[in-house]
């Protein structure tokens, strides 16, 4: 049976892995390798990175740090995001050691730059990040370059209903960092069906984990945050979803040390 | 472990791996750009061990129906098809192994990560083991010494490692 995932995310921003609170405060956390590595180590079913200053000051994607994970000779799937702007942008980023891909400003920007990229690398390696938020009686797309929430284009839905994209990543954006803050509306009220959605964004405790992961469209849940507050996170997370569709938690001792500390 | 496209090198190495992330059409135009169509069925007919993950695997089929028709390296008869619902076999599943075999037996119901949308379809002979989602997808198939790994062994953490380690010490040794 297919399992449901557990993501880690790690954000990076100026270089620096750092939490995220609501898109607007950061806190510095150390080298994006050390935290990615952990996830390795603690037996994540995906790891996403996220670098989230790339398309905000128009730079291409953070080649320099995929080879320097690629380096690290992961054993989880990496799923990337950040900077890309094309079709080659997006290559180059698979080709530095990246699996899968998420895209988020190039859903306003150029969505035959999308369709190009599902066409070249398949759709199953393309995600679509949608920021979004719940006004009380329906679902607000955020164009964080902008500060500025509308309804989810019928184009972008039609991508993920076309099978342009595989799965889309809610981002419950402003609730991301705070404590038992997925607003759940976002997945119920989500205007497709049928699509799988990872849902990100202030997940923090394993009672909500298990609601998200027992509704139907939810292929995945996803934490960034509250994975970096202590050892084996992703261990003891599946320990407590004991009887949910997850992949069972492993431990393994890979790395006698950090190889880069 | 060594990457290349060149021939010489190819030739060196004990085994061949065949891996893939990207479309059918383009990843077929890539190897006949490379000379490695002629190449590898040449190899195959030599007996040497291949192997082809993900996209790799579906490679080594006769054909394929993503995007368009596209013949294939056709080392092992059958066709690749899009999976119709779900549309998608994204993260970890078991394998069930649906033949005895040495290299696949110590695996059977272990969790690997996959990431497809299309899927091998042929004859039961060349299917070793199957994935279910709701419905058997076959997740290796093997013709002698052609193997295809439908999931990603190197992403799949400890049981990815403990595989490739038994196929590759098996294949290697043969």
């Amino acid at each position: 049976m297919l399992k449901k995932r557990l993501v880690g995310v790690v954000t990076v921003k100026d270089g620096w892995a750092v939490q995220s609170f609501g898109y607007k405060r950061y806190l510095p956390l150390g080298k994006p390798e050390c935290l990615v590595e952990n996830l390795d180590r603690w037996g994540a079913d995906e790891i996403l990175v996220q670098v989230i200053d790339r398309s905000v000051n128009g730079s291409n994607p953070d080649f320099e740090l995929l080879e320097r994970l690629g380096r690290l000779g992961l054993e989880t799937p990496l799923i990337y995001g950040g900077g890309i702007r094309s079709v080659d942008d997006g290559v180059r980023a698979i080709q530095s050691g990246a699996d899968r891909l998420v895209v988020d400003s190039l859903l306003h920007d150029d969505l035959a730059a999308v369709r190009g990229l599902s066409e070249r690398l398949g759709a199953q390696a393309i995600i679509a990040a949608l920021p979004l938020s719940w006004n009380g009686e329906h679902v607000e797309w955020l164009d964080y370059r902008h500060g500025s929430s509308s309804s989810i284009s019928v184009e972008v839905l039609s991508l993920a209903e076309t099978g342009i994209v595989s799965e889309i990543l809610v981002i419950d954006w402003m609730h991301e960092g705070h404590q038992d803050g997925f607003e759940q509306n976002l997945i119920r009220n989500f205007p497709l069906s049928g699509v799988p959605l990872i849902a990100f964004g202030g997940i923090s405790n394993s009672n909500q984990m298990a609601e998200l992961l027992q509704m139907p469209n939810i292929s995945a849940i996803a934490a960034g945050n509250f994975l970096s507050y202590r050892e084996h996170a992703v261990q003891k997370y599946k320990e407590a979803l004991s009887g949910m569709p997850l992949r069972l938690s492993a431990y393994e001792s890979k790395y006698p040390t950090l190889t880069h500390v | 472990m060594r990457v290349s496209a060149d021939m010489e090198v190819l030739n060196e190495v004990d085994i061949l791996l065949l891996p893939g992330v990207g479309a059918y059409p383009s990843a077929m135009r890539a190897l006949h750009e490379r000379g490695l169509v002629h190449y590898l069925q040449d190899q195959a007919r030599e007996q040497r061990p291949i192997i082809g993950i993900c996209l790799g695997m579906q490679l080594l089929a006769s054909a394929s129906h993503e995007l368009h028709y596209t013949v294939g390296l056709d080392l092992i008869p059958g066709e690749v098809v899009p999976l119709t619902e779900p549309k998608w076999h994204i993260g970890w599943n078991t394998i069930e192994c649906v033949q005895d075999d040495p290299l696949f037996g110590p695996s059977d119901g272990q969790a690997f990560y996959f990431n497809h949308s299309f899927m091998y379809q042929g004859p039961a002979e060349y299917q070793v083991c199957v994935s279910r989602h709701p419905t058997p997808i076959p997740s290796v198939i093997r013709r002698g010494n052609i193997i295809g790994l439908q999931f990603h062994p190197e992403k799949s953490q400890a049981a990815g490692k403990a595989l490739l380690k038994n196929i590759i010490s098996r294949l290697a040794h043969a």
